[in-house]
């Protein structure tokens, strides 16, 4: 099927997937990299700061390098415990994670090199599934499911995708 | 040459009483190497750490001495003021000596076990210092006597070490949830407890090695090195766990409720350490004619388990109850369904609203029998010290003029006097209906 034989339709369908796929991606990367800033701040009655010595811990969310965390730690104690989870794999996974999220967010939201860009989306989703099968977590297993099918509708209309940097691959 | 004591005297008196501030705020401006006080520090075991700990966040102190007849103690405690201060304070193991060396001393800072606290402080403030006395003041009601007299006679200040005083948490609540506000609507009942583990009830072993020799515990009224280690399990020593955990807490049934209990009745026992000359539990039971009414208040104080929640206080009243506890993590406030909305306090920001409990499941029979529950709100904001500091800051400010002391003697016996009456009630399975002379200094 050539991109002159879309119809509007599969052309907006496409571009939809294409950005809940790029968004999804992208952001869940950049979280990985968000933590919590504590803060002191006095106890204020009627607008005004009661005492100095009385104080409230307010947390704000912030960003930065040293929040990153791939695999969130509570899952890796988990996955410490599976014999069939390689520590090398896991911590590569959990270096990469994050990253990958990122680069390909963008590139399926520029539209670059979008087959392999949800190929390999794809596989990550595949990769995590495996993990949270050997953890038992079977509602995460359903979620990513979705996830791969979202990736292999995207991957069959890309005939359809329009607005793209670089067509090829 | 005027000292630092002389100076306060006339700087105060010119300044006149209308320069009365707020402490702490106040406090941390005046620092400055001209400004020193200059503390002695009179009993450094456990307590007299916690103190120092404390007092070495707050600017303008200078440890001149340090007492203590162990030298455990004694060498631990100066090397602490040498890490904080630069410079080794001066060192005895008596506290008379001390005195009598010592020249331009302001304070001093008495945590020496319980017998000792009013003839350290009485001679303290005989030596012309400010005094700064754990509770309680002592383990005799005579002695706490002795302490409001030589204070009132000497016209120095005599803070007692019942920190909540001084804590915000508490001030606060007294002042805008109870008073102000009236939360609790009526208060028609008090329960309070200071419940701990056997593991932390021991008793304290030391090392051999660093043995007081036999002449001068004796000389110290300590007739071994258990006993010194241990003085509180002794009823010549101390007025055991109604008085060293039950104090701080029944002083702020009379602080609230602003008025003397007018009668006690309680219970104790040896239920576990048989060979204990003090209760290892104790209950009791006191009446007061508060100014809003008749109030009964329960407290117990066990040393055998930590069940009920540790420690905290449980004011409860027609409209609603404050639990509080110098843990902020114990402490709430509960609406009764009947009271008036607290809406607007929440918004105001006098407390925080924590979400619904669950409803009882519909099978159960019981359940309906049961008030509905109340909701749960929380006391605003946690002290953001250690706690005894703003206690300590309270007196300090006092010492430069700048505040009024919290809890001074004569406040503190009128609290700690029905304490003492706890023991005997409980010896005698008898209740104490108080005379005026029996909480009279």
């Amino acid at each position: 099927m050539s991109e002159k034989n879309s119809t509007l339709g599969q052309v907006f369908a496409t571009l939809l997937l294409r950005l809940w796929l790029g968004i999804r991606a992208l952001q869940t990367g950049v979280e990985k990299f968000a933590g919590k800033v504590m803060s002191e701040q006095s106890v204020e009655v009627d607008g005004k700061a009661y005492d100095p010595d009385l104080t409230e811990v307010a947390s704000t969310k912030a960003y930065s390098l040293d929040n990153y965390s791939g695999v969130p730690a509570a899952l890796k104690e988990t996955f410490k415990g599976e014999p069939l989870m390689m520590n090398w794999a896991l911590n590569i996974f959990d270096k990469v994670l994050g990253p990958a999220l990122i680069i390909l967010g963008i590139t399926i939201l520029l539209g670059v090199a979008n087959r392999v860009s949800l190929l390999i989306l794809g596989l990550i989703y595949v990769g995590l599934t495996w993990g949270l099968i050997l953890i038992k977590q079977d509602s995460g297993v359903a979620w990513l499911g979705i996830h791969v099918v979202m990736v292999a509708m995207a991957l069959n209309w890309a005939n359809h995708n329009r607005l793209c940097i670089l067509k090829k691959w | 040459m005027m000292n630092r004591r002389d100076f306060l005297a006339k700087g105060s008196t010119a300044a006149g009483a209308g320069l009365v501030l707020a402490a702490p705020s106040i406090l941390k401006a005046a620092d400055g190497n001209n400004d020193k006080i200059n503390v002695a520090l009179i009993g450094m075991g456990k307590q007299g750490r916690v103190l120092f700990e404390a007092m070495s966040n707050i600017p303008g102190l200078h440890f001149q001495a340090v007492c203590d007849i162990w030298d455990y103690n004694l060498k631990g405690g100066a090397g602490k003021v040498r890490a904080l201060q630069g410079a080794m304070p001066n060192t005895y193991t008596d506290i008379d000596d001390l005195l009598e060396k010592e020249k331009g001393l302001d304070v001093a800072i008495v945590a020496t076990p319980d017998f000792w606290h009013s003839p350290h402080t009485v001679k303290c403030l005989e030596a012309g210092l400010d005094v700064y006395c754990e509770k309680m003041m002592s383990n005799t009601i005579e002695g706490a006597r002795a302490i409001v007299r030589a204070t009132e006679k000497s016209g120095k200040l005599c803070q007692i070490g019942h920190q909540r005083r001084s804590n915000p948490r508490y001030r606060f609540t007294l002042d805008h949830l109870i008073n102000n506000n009236k939360v609790c609507g009526t208060i028609v009942n008090i329960n309070g407890q200071w419940n701990r583990a056997l593991k932390s009830s021991q008793d304290i072993s030391y090392n051999k090695r660093l043995t007081i020799d036999s002449e001068r515990l004796t000389k110290y009224g300590f007739k071994d090195m258990h006993q010194f280690m241990n003085w509180r399990f002794y009823r010549d020593l101390s007025g055991g766990p109604i008085s060293d955990l039950g104090a701080h807490q029944i002083d702020v049934f009379g602080w609230f409720l602003n008025c003397k209990p007018k009668s006690v009745y309680a219970s104790g026992g040896n239920d576990y350490f048989k060979t204990r000359e003090h209760f290892d539990n104790v209950m009791a039971i006191f009446e007061y004619d508060a100014p809003q009414g008749p109030v009964r208040a329960f407290y117990q104080v066990l040393t055998t388990t930590s069940a009920g929640g540790g420690f905290y206080e449980s004011f409860m009243g027609t409209d609603g109850t404050v639990n509080i506890s110098e843990m902020a993590s114990s402490s709430a406030i509960y609406r009764e369904s009947t009271a008036p909305e607290w809406e607007d306090l929440v918004n105001r920001g006098y407390m925080r609203k924590k979400p619904a409990p669950p409803k009882p499941a519909a099978s159960d029979g019981v359940a309906s029998y049961e008030s509905a529950a109340p909701e749960e709100y929380t006391i605003p904001g946690v002290l953001n010290k250690p706690p005894h500091q703003p206690h300590l800051e309270n007196f300090f400010a006092s010492v430069r003029g700048n505040a009024k002391l919290n809890c001074d003697a004569r406040h503190a016996f009128e609290s700690e006097a029905p304490i003492f009456w706890v023991n005997p009630s409980a010896l005698k399975k008898e209740p104490i209906v108080f005379t005026p002379e029996q909480l009279q200094v």
